[in-house]
Protein backbone atom coordinates (compact mmCIF):
# COMPACT_ATOMS: atom_id res chain seq x y z
CA UNK A 1 0.00 0.00 0.00
CA UNK A 2 1.68 3.31 -1.12
CA UNK A 3 1.64 5.71 1.75
CA UNK A 4 1.41 9.21 2.14
CA UNK A 5 4.59 11.02 3.39
CA UNK A 6 4.08 12.25 6.81
CA UNK A 7 2.97 15.78 7.58
CA UNK A 8 5.39 16.85 10.41
CA UNK A 9 8.77 17.73 9.16
CA UNK A 10 10.23 17.65 12.71
CA UNK A 11 7.59 16.64 15.27
CA UNK A 12 10.25 17.13 18.32
CA UNK A 13 9.58 20.67 17.82
CA UNK A 14 6.00 20.19 19.06
CA UNK A 15 7.23 18.18 22.44
CA UNK A 16 6.65 19.62 26.02
CA UNK A 17 10.45 19.85 26.68
CA UNK A 18 11.34 21.97 23.39
CA UNK A 19 12.35 25.01 24.12
CA UNK A 20 11.84 27.56 20.60
CA UNK A 21 14.65 30.48 20.38
CA UNK A 22 11.82 32.92 19.79
CA UNK A 23 8.83 33.43 22.41
CA UNK A 24 6.18 35.08 20.22
CA UNK A 25 4.22 37.89 22.93
CA UNK A 26 6.85 36.67 25.79
CA UNK A 27 9.97 39.80 24.28
CA UNK A 28 9.09 41.86 27.09
CA UNK A 29 9.04 39.56 29.92
CA UNK A 30 12.21 38.27 28.53
CA UNK A 31 13.94 41.50 28.70
CA UNK A 32 12.64 41.96 32.08
CA UNK A 33 14.25 38.95 32.99
CA UNK A 34 17.55 39.62 31.90
CA UNK A 35 17.24 43.23 33.10
CA UNK A 36 16.68 41.80 36.89
CA UNK A 37 19.78 39.02 36.24
CA UNK A 38 22.50 41.35 34.26
CA UNK A 39 24.39 41.98 37.19
CA UNK A 40 25.42 38.71 36.85
CA UNK A 41 27.35 39.05 33.94
CA UNK A 42 29.17 42.24 35.59
CA UNK A 43 29.38 41.60 39.03
CA UNK A 44 28.65 38.09 39.53
CA UNK A 45 29.46 37.73 43.26
CA UNK A 46 28.16 40.95 44.57
CA UNK A 47 24.84 40.16 45.33
CA UNK A 48 22.03 37.48 44.41
CA UNK A 49 18.68 37.52 42.87
CA UNK A 50 15.08 36.42 43.73
CA UNK A 51 12.65 36.68 40.93
CA UNK A 52 9.08 34.99 40.72
CA UNK A 53 7.40 34.29 37.46
CA UNK A 54 3.61 33.79 37.70
CA UNK A 55 0.89 32.91 35.06
CA UNK A 56 -1.77 30.23 34.28
CA UNK A 57 -1.19 26.99 33.05
CA UNK A 58 0.17 27.21 29.37
CA UNK A 59 0.94 31.32 29.42
CA UNK A 60 4.92 29.91 28.72
CA UNK A 61 6.58 30.58 32.34
CA UNK A 62 8.72 27.24 31.92
CA UNK A 63 9.21 27.64 28.22
CA UNK A 64 10.50 31.81 29.03
CA UNK A 65 12.49 31.05 32.36
CA UNK A 66 14.47 28.17 30.22
CA UNK A 67 14.83 30.20 26.74
CA UNK A 68 16.55 33.51 29.52
CA UNK A 69 18.59 30.32 31.64
CA UNK A 70 19.96 29.21 28.03
CA UNK A 71 20.90 32.97 26.66
CA UNK A 72 22.39 34.09 30.07
CA UNK A 73 24.89 31.28 30.68
CA UNK A 74 25.80 31.92 27.02
CA UNK A 75 26.39 35.46 27.59
CA UNK A 76 28.35 34.61 31.13
CA UNK A 77 30.50 32.24 29.33
CA UNK A 78 31.60 34.71 26.57
CA UNK A 79 32.02 36.91 29.96
CA UNK A 80 34.60 33.61 31.54
CA UNK A 81 31.54 33.89 34.34
CA UNK A 82 31.36 30.42 35.34
CA UNK A 83 27.51 30.29 35.53
CA UNK A 84 24.94 27.56 35.63
CA UNK A 85 21.56 27.52 35.08
CA UNK A 86 19.82 24.41 36.83
CA UNK A 87 15.95 24.08 36.11
CA UNK A 88 14.25 21.80 38.28
CA UNK A 89 10.33 20.95 38.83
CA UNK A 90 9.71 20.83 42.28
CA UNK A 91 6.74 18.66 42.12
CA UNK A 92 8.81 16.08 40.76
CA UNK A 93 10.36 15.93 44.17
CA UNK A 94 7.59 16.10 46.24
CA UNK A 95 8.41 19.46 46.86
CA UNK A 96 11.08 18.00 49.46
CA UNK A 97 13.36 20.80 49.58
CA UNK A 98 16.90 18.51 50.21
CA UNK A 99 15.68 16.21 47.58
CA UNK A 100 15.52 19.30 44.81
CA UNK A 101 18.83 20.86 46.30
CA UNK A 102 20.32 17.23 46.16
CA UNK A 103 19.32 17.00 42.28
CA UNK A 104 20.97 20.62 41.42
CA UNK A 105 24.39 19.66 43.44
CA UNK A 106 24.00 16.53 40.98
CA UNK A 107 24.28 18.42 38.20
CA UNK A 108 27.23 20.36 39.10
CA UNK A 109 28.65 17.33 40.95
CA UNK A 110 27.12 14.29 38.98
CA UNK A 111 28.98 11.40 41.62
CA UNK A 112 28.17 12.90 45.23
CA UNK A 113 26.26 10.62 47.34
CA UNK A 114 22.38 10.69 46.91
CA UNK A 115 21.21 10.30 50.30
CA UNK A 116 21.43 10.34 54.40
CA UNK A 117 21.20 14.81 54.00
CA UNK A 118 19.60 17.23 55.42
CA UNK A 119 18.27 20.03 53.40
CA UNK A 120 20.85 22.68 54.91
CA UNK A 121 23.88 20.59 54.88
CA UNK A 122 22.88 19.99 50.97
CA UNK A 123 22.72 23.52 50.76
CA UNK A 124 26.15 24.08 52.69
CA UNK A 125 27.49 21.51 50.07
CA UNK A 126 26.13 22.87 47.19
CA UNK A 127 27.55 26.57 47.82
CA UNK A 128 30.98 25.09 49.37
CA UNK A 129 31.26 23.39 45.54
CA UNK A 130 30.27 26.51 44.00
CA UNK A 131 33.00 28.88 46.02
CA UNK A 132 35.60 25.92 44.88
CA UNK A 133 34.68 25.69 40.93
CA UNK A 134 34.26 29.67 41.51
CA UNK A 135 31.02 29.08 40.27
CA UNK A 136 27.28 30.90 40.49
CA UNK A 137 23.81 29.18 39.56
CA UNK A 138 20.98 29.99 38.60
CA UNK A 139 18.47 28.07 40.74
CA UNK A 140 14.85 27.96 38.63
CA UNK A 141 12.08 26.05 41.13
CA UNK A 142 9.46 25.24 38.76
CA UNK A 143 6.12 24.90 40.85
CA UNK A 144 7.53 26.23 43.47
CA UNK A 145 4.23 26.52 45.50
CA UNK A 146 5.23 22.29 46.01
CA UNK A 147 7.87 23.79 48.23
CA UNK A 148 5.97 26.18 50.17
CA UNK A 149 3.26 23.11 50.65
CA UNK A 150 5.50 20.61 51.47
CA UNK A 151 7.80 22.64 54.00
CA UNK A 152 6.62 25.74 55.01
CA UNK A 153 8.26 29.36 55.59
CA UNK A 154 11.30 28.49 57.48
CA UNK A 155 12.78 26.23 54.37
CA UNK A 156 11.94 28.82 51.70
CA UNK A 157 13.28 31.59 54.06
CA UNK A 158 16.37 29.71 54.63
CA UNK A 159 16.93 28.86 50.89
CA UNK A 160 16.27 32.44 50.08
CA UNK A 161 18.78 33.78 52.74
CA UNK A 162 21.15 31.31 53.23
CA UNK A 163 24.02 33.74 51.32
CA UNK A 164 23.33 36.48 53.89
CA UNK A 165 24.17 34.40 56.29
CA UNK A 166 27.86 33.66 54.78
CA UNK A 167 29.71 36.46 55.60
CA UNK A 168 32.47 38.22 53.11
CA UNK A 169 31.74 35.25 50.56
CA UNK A 170 30.55 35.65 47.06
CA UNK A 171 26.89 35.68 46.37
CA UNK A 172 26.88 32.47 44.47
CA UNK A 173 23.13 31.34 44.48
CA UNK A 174 20.20 33.03 42.71
CA UNK A 175 16.54 31.84 43.05
CA UNK A 176 13.50 32.07 40.13
CA UNK A 177 10.71 30.94 41.23
CA UNK A 178 8.08 29.83 38.76
CA UNK A 179 4.58 29.26 39.72
CA UNK A 180 0.68 29.96 39.05
CA UNK A 181 -0.22 32.73 41.31
CA UNK A 182 1.19 34.11 44.77
CA UNK A 183 -2.13 32.29 46.41
CA UNK A 184 0.41 29.83 48.23
CA UNK A 185 2.74 32.60 49.50
CA UNK A 186 0.13 33.61 51.94
CA UNK A 187 0.84 30.95 53.44
CA UNK A 188 4.51 32.06 54.33
CA UNK A 189 5.79 33.94 57.66
CA UNK A 190 6.14 37.69 56.61
CA UNK A 191 9.86 37.87 56.28
CA UNK A 192 9.70 34.85 54.49
CA UNK A 193 7.06 36.30 51.94
CA UNK A 194 9.07 39.46 51.89
CA UNK A 195 12.25 38.15 50.83
CA UNK A 196 10.66 36.59 47.82
CA UNK A 197 8.53 38.95 46.27
CA UNK A 198 10.58 41.89 45.45
CA UNK A 199 10.26 41.15 41.63
CA UNK A 200 7.62 39.04 40.57
CA UNK A 201 7.09 38.65 36.43
CA UNK A 202 3.43 38.09 36.00
CA UNK A 203 2.63 36.43 32.54
CA UNK A 204 -1.10 37.38 31.29
CA UNK A 205 -3.08 34.18 29.34
CA UNK A 206 -3.25 34.31 25.93
CA UNK A 207 -5.60 35.91 23.61
CA UNK A 208 -6.55 34.28 20.18
CA UNK A 209 -4.20 36.13 18.11
CA UNK A 210 -1.25 35.68 20.36
CA UNK A 211 -2.40 31.65 20.16
CA UNK A 212 -2.33 31.69 16.35
CA UNK A 213 0.99 33.72 16.13
CA UNK A 214 2.61 31.01 18.88
CA UNK A 215 0.57 27.77 16.34
CA UNK A 216 1.96 29.01 13.30
CA UNK A 217 5.51 29.75 14.66
CA UNK A 218 5.27 25.81 15.73
CA UNK A 219 4.11 24.56 12.47
CA UNK A 220 6.56 26.18 10.27
CA UNK A 221 9.33 24.41 12.76
CA UNK A 222 7.32 21.03 13.14
CA UNK A 223 5.11 20.32 9.78
CA UNK A 224 5.86 20.12 6.19
CA UNK A 225 4.96 23.32 4.20
CA UNK A 226 1.34 23.85 3.32
CA UNK A 227 0.20 20.56 5.52
CA UNK A 228 -1.86 22.49 8.23
CA UNK A 229 -4.38 25.20 6.92
CA UNK A 230 -4.87 28.61 8.72
CA UNK A 231 -8.21 27.65 9.56
CA UNK A 232 -6.60 24.38 11.44
CA UNK A 233 -4.78 26.71 13.18
CA UNK A 234 -7.10 29.08 13.83
CA UNK A 235 -9.24 26.45 15.40
CA UNK A 236 -6.81 25.48 17.46
CA UNK A 237 -6.10 28.44 18.80
CA UNK A 238 -9.95 29.18 19.49
CA UNK A 239 -9.90 25.64 21.30
CA UNK A 240 -6.35 26.27 22.97
CA UNK A 241 -8.38 30.07 24.36
CA UNK A 242 -11.19 28.06 25.64
CA UNK A 243 -8.78 26.54 27.37
CA UNK A 244 -7.54 29.77 29.30
CA UNK A 245 -5.36 30.58 26.84
CA UNK A 246 -3.22 27.69 27.38
CA UNK A 247 -0.56 27.59 24.57
CA UNK A 248 0.79 24.11 25.49
CA UNK A 249 -2.43 22.34 25.37
CA UNK A 250 -2.88 24.06 21.61
CA UNK A 251 0.53 22.57 20.55
CA UNK A 252 -0.66 19.19 21.78
CA UNK A 253 -3.46 19.57 20.26
CA UNK A 254 -1.89 20.15 16.79
CA UNK A 255 0.45 16.95 17.57
CA UNK A 256 -2.32 15.19 17.77
CA UNK A 257 -3.99 16.43 15.16
CA UNK A 258 -1.39 15.92 12.71
CA UNK A 259 -1.02 12.12 13.87
CA UNK A 260 -4.80 11.25 13.24
CA UNK A 261 -3.95 13.07 9.88
CA UNK A 262 -0.76 10.68 9.51
CA UNK A 263 -2.94 7.67 10.27
CA UNK A 264 -5.33 8.55 7.63
CA UNK A 265 -2.91 8.71 5.29
CA UNK A 266 -4.05 12.80 4.53
CA UNK A 267 -2.40 15.50 3.21
CA UNK A 268 -2.85 17.69 5.23
CA UNK A 269 -4.21 18.19 8.52
CA UNK A 270 -8.01 19.35 8.81
CA UNK A 271 -10.57 20.27 11.38
CA UNK A 272 -12.21 17.23 12.35
CA UNK A 273 -8.01 16.07 13.06
CA UNK A 274 -8.34 18.63 15.50
CA UNK A 275 -11.76 17.74 16.80
CA UNK A 276 -11.00 13.86 16.63
CA UNK A 277 -7.61 14.48 18.82
CA UNK A 278 -9.90 17.32 21.44
CA UNK A 279 -12.33 14.43 21.70
CA UNK A 280 -9.82 12.00 22.84
CA UNK A 281 -8.49 14.44 25.09
CA UNK A 282 -10.99 15.50 26.82
CA UNK A 283 -13.98 13.48 27.92
CA UNK A 284 -16.40 14.15 25.28
CA UNK A 285 -19.74 13.99 24.92
CA UNK A 286 -21.70 12.09 27.62
CA UNK A 287 -25.07 10.29 26.06
CA UNK A 288 -26.75 11.31 29.22
CA UNK A 289 -26.27 15.09 28.07
CA UNK A 290 -26.89 14.59 24.48
CA UNK A 291 -30.38 12.71 25.21
CA UNK A 292 -31.08 15.33 27.59
CA UNK A 293 -31.84 17.78 24.22
CA UNK A 294 -35.22 18.06 22.80
CA UNK A 295 -35.72 16.52 19.42
CA UNK A 296 -35.16 20.19 17.34
CA UNK A 297 -32.11 20.59 19.22
CA UNK A 298 -30.83 17.27 18.24
CA UNK A 299 -31.66 17.69 14.68
CA UNK A 300 -30.16 20.72 14.81
CA UNK A 301 -27.46 19.89 16.16
CA UNK A 302 -26.91 16.59 13.25
CA UNK A 303 -27.21 18.88 11.11
CA UNK A 304 -24.32 20.77 12.29
CA UNK A 305 -22.25 17.93 12.51
CA UNK A 306 -23.15 17.01 8.99
CA UNK A 307 -21.93 20.22 7.50
CA UNK A 308 -18.63 19.69 9.16
CA UNK A 309 -18.03 16.57 8.11
CA UNK A 310 -19.61 17.41 4.26
CA UNK A 311 -17.47 20.70 4.36
CA UNK A 312 -14.08 19.48 5.84
CA UNK A 313 -14.34 23.16 7.82
CA UNK A 314 -13.46 24.42 11.03
CA UNK A 315 -16.24 26.91 11.25
CA UNK A 316 -19.71 27.35 9.54
CA UNK A 317 -22.34 29.76 9.43
CA UNK A 318 -25.41 29.46 10.99
CA UNK A 319 -27.63 30.01 7.53
CA UNK A 320 -25.31 26.72 6.44
CA UNK A 321 -26.55 25.02 9.17
CA UNK A 322 -29.83 25.57 8.50
CA UNK A 323 -30.15 23.95 4.90
CA UNK A 324 -28.79 20.81 6.43
CA UNK A 325 -30.67 20.98 9.31
CA UNK A 326 -33.96 21.17 7.21
CA UNK A 327 -32.62 17.90 5.49
CA UNK A 328 -32.32 16.50 9.16
CA UNK A 329 -36.02 17.17 9.79
CA UNK A 330 -37.09 15.86 6.42
CA UNK A 331 -34.97 12.34 6.79
CA UNK A 332 -37.04 11.98 10.49
CA UNK A 333 -40.04 13.59 8.79
CA UNK A 334 -40.12 16.57 10.92
CA UNK A 335 -40.84 19.76 10.22
CA UNK A 336 -38.11 22.51 10.70
CA UNK A 337 -38.62 25.41 13.76
CA UNK A 338 -37.92 28.82 12.77
CA UNK A 339 -34.68 30.78 12.11
CA UNK A 340 -35.56 33.08 14.91
CA UNK A 341 -35.81 29.58 17.13
CA UNK A 342 -32.68 27.64 15.96
CA UNK A 343 -30.65 31.02 16.75
CA UNK A 344 -32.10 30.28 20.36
CA UNK A 345 -30.76 26.87 19.92
CA UNK A 346 -27.28 27.74 19.31
CA UNK A 347 -27.07 30.19 22.21
CA UNK A 348 -28.35 27.21 24.68
CA UNK A 349 -25.97 24.80 23.04
CA UNK A 350 -23.23 26.77 23.24
CA UNK A 351 -23.83 27.53 26.99
CA UNK A 352 -24.16 23.55 27.44
CA UNK A 353 -20.85 23.10 25.42
CA UNK A 354 -22.18 21.34 22.61
CA UNK A 355 -20.63 23.94 20.11
CA UNK A 356 -19.07 27.57 20.53
CA UNK A 357 -19.56 30.55 18.35
CA UNK A 358 -17.18 33.45 16.97
CA UNK A 359 -17.76 36.48 15.25
CA UNK A 360 -16.09 36.63 12.03
CA UNK A 361 -13.64 39.52 11.01
CA UNK A 362 -14.39 41.40 8.18
CA UNK A 363 -14.08 39.22 4.87
CA UNK A 364 -15.60 38.12 1.99
CA UNK A 365 -18.36 36.96 3.96
CA UNK A 366 -18.94 40.14 5.89
CA UNK A 367 -19.18 39.78 10.09
CA UNK A 368 -20.95 37.14 10.52
CA UNK A 369 -21.43 34.41 13.17
CA UNK A 370 -19.33 31.50 12.89
CA UNK A 371 -19.97 28.02 14.84
CA UNK A 372 -17.35 25.67 15.81
CA UNK A 373 -17.23 22.33 17.75
CA UNK A 374 -15.42 22.88 20.79
CA UNK A 375 -14.75 19.90 21.97
CA UNK A 376 -16.34 16.40 19.70
CA UNK A 377 -15.48 14.84 16.65
CA UNK A 378 -18.32 15.84 13.99
CA UNK A 379 -18.52 12.22 13.11
CA UNK A 380 -18.73 10.93 16.76
CA UNK A 381 -22.02 13.49 17.24
CA UNK A 382 -23.28 12.62 14.36
CA UNK A 383 -23.12 9.01 14.98
CA UNK A 384 -24.35 9.33 18.75
CA UNK A 385 -27.17 11.84 17.26
CA UNK A 386 -28.23 9.08 15.14
CA UNK A 387 -28.53 6.70 17.15
CA UNK A 388 -30.59 8.84 19.88
CA UNK A 389 -32.69 9.73 17.29
CA UNK A 390 -33.29 6.62 15.82
CA UNK A 391 -34.50 5.04 19.07
CA UNK A 392 -36.76 8.12 19.54
CA UNK A 393 -38.35 7.84 16.22
CA UNK A 394 -39.56 3.87 17.19
CA UNK B 1 56.42 4.97 50.47
CA UNK B 2 58.03 2.85 47.46
CA UNK B 3 56.96 3.07 43.58
CA UNK B 4 56.21 -0.84 43.68
CA UNK B 5 54.47 -0.95 47.24
CA UNK B 6 51.82 2.06 46.12
CA UNK B 7 51.29 0.28 43.12
CA UNK B 8 51.21 -3.48 44.12
CA UNK B 9 47.79 -3.31 45.43
CA UNK B 10 44.86 -4.47 43.15
CA UNK B 11 42.15 -2.28 45.46
CA UNK B 12 44.71 1.02 45.02
CA UNK B 13 44.87 0.37 41.21
CA UNK B 14 41.10 0.17 41.19
CA UNK B 15 40.57 3.41 43.05
CA UNK B 16 42.92 5.01 40.98
CA UNK B 17 41.06 4.22 37.74
CA UNK B 18 37.64 4.90 39.64
CA UNK B 19 38.86 8.38 40.32
CA UNK B 20 39.98 8.42 36.62
CA UNK B 21 36.95 7.64 35.60
CA UNK B 22 34.21 9.50 37.11
CA UNK B 23 36.44 12.36 38.88
CA UNK B 24 35.48 12.32 41.99
CA UNK B 25 33.67 9.72 44.90
CA UNK B 26 32.90 9.49 48.01
CA UNK B 27 34.46 6.89 51.05
CA UNK B 28 31.28 4.17 50.78
CA UNK B 29 30.86 4.83 46.79
CA UNK B 30 34.42 3.77 46.60
CA UNK B 31 33.64 0.86 48.84
CA UNK B 32 30.41 -0.15 46.82
CA UNK B 33 32.29 -0.31 43.98
CA UNK B 34 35.24 -1.88 45.50
CA UNK B 35 33.71 -4.22 47.16
CA UNK B 36 35.59 -4.14 50.39
CA UNK B 37 34.63 -2.70 54.09
CA UNK B 38 34.58 1.26 54.68
CA UNK B 39 37.82 0.92 56.75
CA UNK B 40 40.10 -1.05 54.54
CA UNK B 41 38.73 1.37 51.11
CA UNK B 42 39.50 4.51 53.78
CA UNK B 43 43.47 3.08 54.81
CA UNK B 44 43.87 2.83 50.74
CA UNK B 45 42.66 6.16 50.30
CA UNK B 46 44.72 7.59 52.96
CA UNK B 47 47.98 5.94 51.77
CA UNK B 48 46.95 7.78 48.11
CA UNK B 49 46.31 11.25 49.63
CA UNK B 50 49.54 10.60 52.09
CA UNK B 51 51.55 10.02 48.47
CA UNK B 52 50.20 13.50 47.09
CA UNK B 53 48.12 11.57 44.16
CA UNK B 54 44.54 12.15 45.28
CA UNK B 55 43.48 15.48 47.90
CA UNK B 56 40.31 15.09 49.93
CA UNK B 57 37.35 17.13 50.06
CA UNK B 58 34.89 17.49 53.06
CA UNK B 59 31.72 18.64 52.79
CA UNK B 60 30.23 18.27 56.11
CA UNK B 61 30.00 14.69 56.76
CA UNK B 62 30.79 13.48 53.39
CA UNK B 63 34.73 12.84 52.45
CA UNK B 64 34.86 13.04 48.50
CA UNK B 65 38.49 12.12 46.65
CA UNK B 66 39.67 13.41 43.98
CA UNK B 67 43.28 13.30 41.95
CA UNK B 68 45.55 16.11 43.24
CA UNK B 69 45.62 18.36 40.62
CA UNK B 70 49.01 20.49 41.61
CA UNK B 71 51.04 16.97 42.17
CA UNK B 72 52.89 15.85 39.21
CA UNK B 73 52.56 12.42 40.40
CA UNK B 74 48.74 12.80 39.85
CA UNK B 75 49.04 14.18 36.39
CA UNK B 76 51.44 11.36 35.43
CA UNK B 77 49.16 8.42 36.67
CA UNK B 78 45.96 10.08 35.28
CA UNK B 79 47.95 9.84 31.67
CA UNK B 80 49.18 6.13 32.58
CA UNK B 81 45.25 5.16 32.92
CA UNK B 82 44.27 7.02 29.90
CA UNK B 83 46.98 5.68 27.82
CA UNK B 84 46.18 2.57 28.98
CA UNK B 85 42.59 2.22 28.77
CA UNK B 86 42.93 3.83 25.37
CA UNK B 87 45.27 1.35 23.89
CA UNK B 88 43.13 -1.51 25.46
CA UNK B 89 40.39 -0.44 23.39
CA UNK B 90 42.15 -0.87 20.14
Amino acid sequence: MKRHQSVFKDESKLDINFVPNRLPHREKEHRLLMEFFSFLLKYPDRMAQRVLVTGEIGTGKTALCQRFGAEMTLEAHKRSVNLHYIHVNCREYRGKLFLILQHALTVLKPTFPQRGYGAEEVLKALLQNLDEENAYVILALDEFDSIIEAEGSDAVYNLTRMQEMRQNKPQRMSILGIMRDLESTKRLDDSARSTLQRNIIRLERYGKPQLVDILNERVTLAFEPYTVPEDVVSLTADLAQDESGNARFGIELLWRAGKYADAEDKEKVQPEDVRKSISSIIPSLSRTELDDLGLHEKLFLLGTAEVFLESGEAYVTLSEIEKIYAVACEEFDEKPVSHTQLWKYVQTLSVRGFLKTEVSGEGSRGRSTLVYLPSISAEELAKALRALLARQER
Amino acid sequence: MELEEVFSSKPRMKILKLVSKLGELNVSEFARRLGLNFTTTSRHLQVLEGEGILQQRTYGRIRMYRFNQASPKAKVVQELIEVWEEASKK
